[in-house]
């Protein structure tokens, strides 16, 4: 999965629940009913507390997996990207630092949102500038909303996140209005109640871009050709928003440099650095070397096998992100026999050995699933899913009437993902459960993109690995848009599995507009699963990052919500 | 000699053809379909039948061959699927990197490769000979990137005498112009970095040069041998002269045929050795691209840089085959 590991956010629903027709609270905690989406005493790109004695300036190397794609962030779905842009551009939400459950006012200081859940008001921090010097207010917000509105059809392929979260562009957006009452105040009028509306915001594909550089760059939606949309594609003037860093340059496929923007709106939050060099470093082998060359400060995610090696070297720390913001499973396709039998599907639940696998192949930064998402994503609780225990699974498989126990079982050939660190070694180690208790496994793999996902989406696997890594976590983002939901109201083919009272739930539950009803049918939703167990999960991980012991007050989140104007190096 | 040279630039046309034909296939034959790799793993099929649409691939293949075919003939080589850009600019800004690797690897290869296959020819049979032999087998047999991957350990994180990766360290600031970094460095008047950038290259164009090191070592050997053996070689040095002039004038002059011959195939080698080499070593060149586009099914960009890869071996045999008329006299072409 390649959309954006913006961040996790547990309450998000709790504060547009909790905010409905009320007064500000000082408080941003979320987690609280008590909570509101309201003026907040920290901004959305905030530090750690700093050390005592800080030091400003130098160049912080930052090595990614891959190479950001666009300069533009509606038109981004990958986490490299939105890595980057995260320290240039700002939404009128943002996700607190190191936390998967806090929200923050960003370019809004405040909001109310009516009792029915429809209209929200955004109240605007003032005397705020873009990076190109021209002002931020509610026309610029007007602008931004009304472009991811209406992206042209031919436009609409890169704008994955506007379509998925508006529920269609034009006429089927979910948005019926966006409205400036006055330069500080945006008006937003949904047709129906959404309540990821709000979390939605703080991704950074919902960052608000400078309208001067919006039209200098053909992104106004005149230009239909993306490859000629400048804005899009690195050139002088792209990624103009308000963050604490300004975009400097993009050279592609070698590096993007970032440099302080000592003008910044939040003068407690100016970057320590001056420049923040963004390399895309595929192999993972190569950012542990450039660790310990000392040729990279910060490695952004590395191998879980990686870490005794970093531990190992004085000079370098490494990076425990906390929360998990992510679940593995074992996918299974309901047309298939025997995986389509419940009590088979209960049986390699029980066969496989969870806590073996994370201490083989994820150093110990992980935990056994008991959910289809992480325990600490909004609405998630305790299912008590079958554990390890080979004696059961087989008494399961006995007591299932199946005889042909054959299975065919794929994984990805030439791939790593922070929920799936060693496909080959995780599918090896799960087949030699699996067989341990009866099963007969047909090993199969494939190339990951697109063969593999091509694959598994068209419903051509009968069992395979596969995981999700949230863009928010919330339970919406794994049970229904990862996960269950149906596709054009139907099962989608991916898995088969057709239960329509878990798809009117989770509806239901998306558009409800009171904390406790959306609570009851979430946790209803996940009852119907433990019922059924369509899938298996297994792991939540947090993917380690690692980086020089010199680098100081980074801030990391399993959501990758990490903001580097904190960071200063101690050298 | 124009004569031939215009016959054989004629000549590549079909072969040309034939290899934009044969890469389209292959390309296209390839299980998996740009669309989904684009879009990720929950797109519609709606939304991936319309950019489908978009690209053209739901029209039959030999439209697409066609259409692709009249594209080319425009110099028109596509445009990425996964990020738009045009190959030819997008190549143009990455070729340089691969040049310079390439030609360092070669310059290494040839300047190392010779002068071992001629101490190994003087001292046949000798264990100078056996030492060359292994040492071009252990060349031949390693894979380039485990080397790679060796010499970074050794050289870079053990000792911290080069660096590990890249072409410049990423902290310098350049005014990159012609992205032939040992030239933009000197351009910009900054011999620190050109001495960083030249540091930079030792690494990959070593683990690069390797293998056709040890072919023209070989190669080298056998040819001086060959030669040495000659009855004018003898006759010369019976009039008794100076054994330096033997070996500049009567052996080596002979021996360098094959010798020119296989360095000219080494560049093919070396393009396509490229491709390890800079992934490894996140050298942001040609080969590092075309490992990413397979990946991605990123079909123009695949077939692009392939066909403008054959262009340059053609380009590069007929440089060798008129470098023969100039090293051997004999050699005339009508």
């Amino acid at each position: 999965m390649v959309r954006l590991r913006i961040g996790a956010f547990v309450a998000a629903t709790a504060i547009m629940f909790a905010a409905c027709g009320t007064a500000a609270s000082p408080s941003p905690a979320a987690t609280s009913p008590a909570a509101s989406g309201s003026t907040a005493p920290e901004s959305s790109a905030p530090s750690a507390e700093p050390s005592a004695a800080v030091k400003e300036g130098g160049t912080l190397v930052v090595a990614l997996p891959g190479d950001i794609t666009r300069t533009d962030p509606a038109m981004i779905d990958d986490s490299n990207s939105s890595y980057v842009m995260q320290n240039v551009m700002e939404g009128l939400l943002a996700l607190k630092p190191g936390s998967t459950s806090e929200i923050l006012p960003a370019l809004a200081e405040k909001w109310t949102v009516s009792p029915d859940g429809l209209t929200y008001d955004f109240n605007l921090r003032q005397g705020v500038k873009f990076h190109d010097g021209t002002d931020f207010n509610a026309d610029a917000v007007v602008y931004n909303y009304n472009r991811w509105k209406n992206f042209p059809k031919e436009l609409q392929d890169y704008t994955y996140y506007a379509g998925a979260v508006f529920g269609g562009y034009g006429a089927t957006s979910n948005i019926a209005s966006v409205t400036a009452k006055d330069p500080a105040t945006v008006e937003i009028v949904l047709k129906k109640a959404q309540s990821n509306f709000l979390i939605a915001q703080t991704l950074t594909v919902f960052a608000i871009s400078s309208p001067t550089a919006l039209k200098a760059g053909k992104a106004d939606n005149t230009e239909k050709d993306v490859s000629k949309v400048t804005y899009a594609q690195g050139g002088t003037g792209a990624m103009v928003g308000t963050g604490p860093f300004k975009f400097k340059e993009w050279v592609v496929g070698d590096h993007v440099t970032i440099e302080k923007n000592a003008d910044y709106w939040d003068k407690t939050k100016i970057p320590h650095v001056d420049d923040v060099v963004f390399k895309p470093v595929a192999e993972e082998a190569q950012r542990v070397n450039g660790l310990q060359a000392g040729e990279i400060d910060l490695a952004q995610t590395i191998a879980p096998l990686d870490i005794a090696t970093i531990k190992g070297d004085t000079k370098l720390q490494v990076i425990d992100r906390g929360e998990s913001c992510n679940t593995m499973q074992l996918s299974m396709n309901h047309k298939y026999t025997p995986i389509k039998n419940v009590k088979i599907r209960q049986a390699i639940a029980a066969a496989v050995n969870r806590q073996a696998l994370i201490d083989a192949f994820y150093a110990g930064l992980a935990t056994p699933a008991d959910n289809w998402m992480p325990l600490g994503t909004q609405y998630a609780k305790p299912l008590g899913l079958p554990t390890y225990d080979p004696a059961a699974a087989k008494q399961l498989i006995a007591d299932s009437g199946e005889t042909d126990l054959s299975i065919d079982f794929y994984y990805p050939s030439d791939v790593t993902r922070p929920y799936m660190p060693d496909p080959k070694g995780i599918f090896e180690a799960i087949s030699r459960d699996l067989e341990a208790v009866g099963f007969k496994i047909v090993p199969h793999t494939e190339t990951w993109r697109p063969d593999y996902l091509d694959h598994e989406y068209a419903g051509n696997f009968e069992m395979w690995l596969l995981g999700w890594t949230c863009d928010w976590a919330g339970a919406d983002n794994f049970l229904k848009t990862a996960f269950f939901g149906y596709v054009d109201g139907k099962p989608s083919t991916e898995f088969a599995y057709k239960n329509d009272e878990l798809e009117k739930t989770m509806n239901d539950a998306l558009a409800a507009t009171d904390e406790n009803t959306a609570k009851t049918l979430w946790e209803h939703a996940q009852d119907l699963l433990k019922t059924d167990l369509p899938t298996v999960p297994l792991i939540n991980s947090t993917p380690p990052a690692a980086a020089q012991a010199y680098v100081k007050d980074f801030v990391g989140s399993g959501g990758l919500n990490e903001y580097l104007n904190s960071v200063w190096l101690d050298k | 000699m124009l004569k031939y040279i215009v016959r054989r630039l004629l000549g590549a046309i079909p072969v040309l053809f034939g290899l934009s034909f044969v890469l389209f296939a292959f390309v296209h034959l390839l299980p998996g379909d740009p669309s989904r790799a684009i879009l990720g793993q929950h797109a519609t099929p709606e939304a991936v039948a319309r950019l489908r649409e978009n690209l053209g691939l739901d029209q039959p293949l030999y439209v697409q061959y066609v259409t692709y075919l009249g594209q080319l003939l425009r110099g028109d080589f596509g445009a990425s699927i996964i990020n738009n850009r045009p190959v030819l600019s997008e190549f143009a800004i990455r070729f340089p990197a691969t040049i310079e690797l390439t030609l360092a690897a070669l310059i290494f290869a040839v300047l190392v490769g010779i002068p071992l296959g001629r101490l190994a020819a003087r001292h046949a049979q000798s264990w100078i000979d056996g030492g060359v032999t292994v040492l071009s087998l252990v060349g031949i047999s390693i894979p380039v990137f485990v080397l790679g991957l060796v010499f970074v350990h050794i050289f870079a994180v053990q000792l911290h005498w080069l660096p590990t990766q890249g072409r410049l360290d990423p902290r310098a600031s350049l005014d990159v112009r012609t992205n032939f970094m040992l030239v933009d460095t000197l351009l910009d008047g900054r011999p620190d970095l050109f001495v960083d950038a030249l540091r930079h290259l030792v690494l990959p164009a070593i683990a690069l040069g390797s293998i056709p090191l040890a072919i023209i070592a070989r190669i080298t050997r056998a040819s001086v041998l060959d030669v040495t053996n000659e009855d004018y070689v003898r006759t010369a040095r019976a009039k008794g002269l100076r054994e330096r002039r033997v070996n500049d004038r009567h052996i080596m002059r002979n021996a360098w045929l094959p010798v020119v011959t296989v360095i000219g195939l080494q560049v093919g080698g070396l393009l396509g050795g490229a491709v390890l080499t800079e992934t490894v070593f996140t050298w942001n060149g040609v080969g590092r691209w075309v490992v990413d586009a397979i990946g991605n099914r990123d079909y123009f960009v695949v077939q692009g840089t392939v066909l403008i890869f054959a262009l340059i071996f053609l380009a590069v045999n007929l440089v060798v085959d008129i470098g023969y008329a100039f090293l051997n006299p004999r050699i005339r072409y009508s």
